[in-house]
């Protein structure tokens, strides 16, 4: 474990920035943060989550895949030759990118992510240093460094072989502070994911009715928001775009709450109705994905109960559903 | 340091040129397609299995490989006109190119059929599909027990591959039997009246020693699943595929999910038992 202060912290991110397109939490004219690149404008500490999802550095909205010449011949999209850095992303953020990679390198793997995230360096940000100096609980280890806020500077540690090489120069410390850091942070995750935790046994217990689905995607407006924000929702289509060049293809984020996001060829839509389509995007977190992955794919990070303009983000889905359907 | 990313690299999501050798009409609405790999390799598929095609501005449509790879040297493929990416196959010409991915999928388990007796049944486009596996039997009749075609299709005029149904009906490979939903008055047809779930009770079936394969539109599934269980034919010896909206094939873009399973990959060919019991997959 080391410590650093404030100028430590600079010229580990100077040094950083020399071998990566390091991007920081900065402040918007609105009060939000967003990543941007390092040394264009203030960087800020402390505060609300990053506006937006993370794994959109790696899985873009738009993602160009390919062009295809005139001839049929292919060339794959060029990427940065530089690798990406992202510092300041909280334990929720680094749980989804954590997922969102073994998903991507599930067999076969997605080489147009993969060429993105591969090298990549994640900084993860937590201890007091969140809105109002609140406590961020600690990462689950899957960052290369953790930076720890504490009162008089930040406790630094390293998860893989690059982060320790990083931390090499700075003072080591015995940190008295972090097990009582640890067991409140542990405290919080238990307190925040108890209701997510109870909604996913009951939704896999197929406990719902159809008529809760109904009235939920009643509410929907089709904004598709939930999906556009969530760092783990990673679903896409594909579009052409032609010049006469030949043409670019890209992958494109797409919603599972649109009508047409399963309807075949034939018109056969096994997600014919808004609320199975309901259904689907909150059965796939708390439910498909425990059976296929071994856990649950929302990480509390809370975009989705920000944006949806109805109150029906996943959060008080759950907690809707632990309210009325729960046996306990 | 970090090690720089290389730009020359393979991709999952790059298509291979095929060329078109032969394409003929099957039905107004259905043509098959004959190809070839542009670098003379073979696509190295297997019975059941799927490739992406694609073609520059159109982006990408799934379709099953409708011949065997025990005939060698090119595939095929049954397209049904359905949208701009199927019209534009339609307007193609031999010696035009296009793109594929794959082959994509689990195939059908032909370990599974080995030494039993089949009843391959397919309703509609499902027999493009089936005829991948058909004329592998064909090809390796001494792998399997007897075998049971029953085919399915609207009208006479929608009958797809006539020209193998015909051919397998005098095969000493295959007893080979369709029938369509309505006969119009005027029309030759010589076949079965009626739906497919008709042809099923006529079956003679030893459950212990038979397995079915089951390929059709979805609204089939339910009646022949029901007249085969009655058949005394259990789910861990019925074998469908499943069609969904599939946009990559490797299990990544989400769009032919069924709930924890992605059809492209898992599937789009399952054991009854494996999806009977999820929601919306039949």
């Amino acid at each position: 474990m080391k410590h650093m202060q404030r100028a430590e912290l600079d010229s580990l991110l100077t040094h950083v920035a020399q071998s990566y397109r390091l991007l920081v939490p900065q402040r918007l004219e609105d009060g939000t943060r967003l990543l941007r690149p390092w040394g264009e404008g203030e960087l800020v500490l402390s505060g609300e989550p990053v506006q937006r999802k993370p794994t959109e550095y790696f899985l873009p909205q738009l993602d160009p895949l390919l062009k295809i010449d005139t001839a049929g011949g292919v060339q794959l999209a060029t990427v940065p030759e530089t690798p990406l850095c992202l510092f300041g992303l909280n334990r929720a953020d680094l749980q989804c990118l954590g997922f969102v990679d073994r998903f991507c390198a599930f067999p076969p793997q997605d080489d147009a992510y993969a060429v993105k995230r591969q090298n990549g360096l994640l900084i993860g940000l937590t201890g007091y240093c969140g809105p109002d100096g609140q406590l961020l609980p600690l990462t689950d280890g899957r960052c290369d460094i953790e930076l720890i806020a504490l009162a008089d500077g930040w406790l630094a540690q390293a998860f893989t072989d690059i982060g320790s090489a990083l931390l090499a120069e700075f003072n080591d410390i015995d940190p008295e502070t972090l097990g009582t850091i640890r067991s409140l942070s542990e405290k919080r995750i238990a307190e925040e994911r108890a209701t997510l935790e109870q909604a996913a046994r009951i939704v896999q217990q197929e406990l719902v009715p159809d008529d809760f689905w109904r009235e939920i995607g009643d509410r929907c407006i089709l904004c598709s928001g939930c999906n556009l924000v969530c760092p783990t929702c990673t679903c896409f289509c594909v579009q052409d775009r032609t010049d006469q060049g030949g043409t670019e293809r890209s992958r494109v984020w797409d919603s599972c709450q649109f009508d047409g996001f399963m309807r075949e060829a034939s018109g056969h839509n096994p997600l014919g109705s808004e609320a199975l389509r309901t259904r689907r995007r909150i059965h796939h977190k708390l439910a498909a994905d425990v059976e296929r992955w071994g856990e649950i794919s929302c990480f509390l990070c809370g975009r989705c109960d920000k944006t949806c303009p109805t109150g029906i983000g996943i959060q008080a889905v759950a907690a809707e559903i632990v309210k009325r359907f729960s046996t306990n | 340091m970090p090690s720089t990313c290389s730009t020359q690299r393979s991709s999952i999501y790059a298509p291979r040129l095929c060329r078109l050798l032969e394409v003929s009409d099957l039905t107004p609405q259905e043509k098959l397609f004959r190809l070839q790999l542009e670098d003379g390799s073979v696509l190295n598929h297997q019975p059941g299995q799927f490739v992406q095609v694609s073609i520059p501005g159109l982006t990408e449509a799934p379709i099953s490989v409708a011949s065997s790879p025990s005939r060698n040297g090119y595939f095929e493929l049954g397209v049904r006109k359905a949208g701009s990416l199927t019209g534009a196959m339609h307007l193609l010409q031999p010696g035009a190119t296009i793109g594929i991915r794959g082959p994509f999928g689990r195939p059908f388990q032909i370990d599974a059929l080995r030494k039993r007796h089949l009843i391959l049944l397919a309703g509609g486009c499902g027999l493009a599909p089936l005829r991948s596996l058909i004329q592998y039997c064909q090809d390796y009749p001494e792998q399997f027990g007897t075998i049971d075609i029953l085919y399915g299709a609207r009208s006479p005029q929608d009958l797809l591959f006539k020209d193998d149904l015909l051919q397998w009906r005098l095969s000493a490979c295959f007893s080979c039997t369709y029938t369509v939903d309505n006969d119009p008055a005027d029309s030759c047809y010589d076949g079965e009246t009626g739906l497919i779930t008709r042809l099923l009770p006529k079956l003679q079936i030893a459950p212990a020693d038979t397995c079915a394969v089951v390929v059709g539109p979805p609204p089939m599934y339910r009646p022949v699943i029901e007249a085969l269980h009655d058949k005394g034919l259990p789910s861990d010896r019925i074998m469908l595929s499943l069609e969904r909206n599939m946009r990559c094939g490797i299990g990544k873009c989400g769009h032919c999910t069924i709930e924890h399973l992605y059809c492209c990959s898992d599937g789009p060919i399952f054991w009854l038992n494996e999806v009977e019991h999820l929601r919306g997959a039949l």
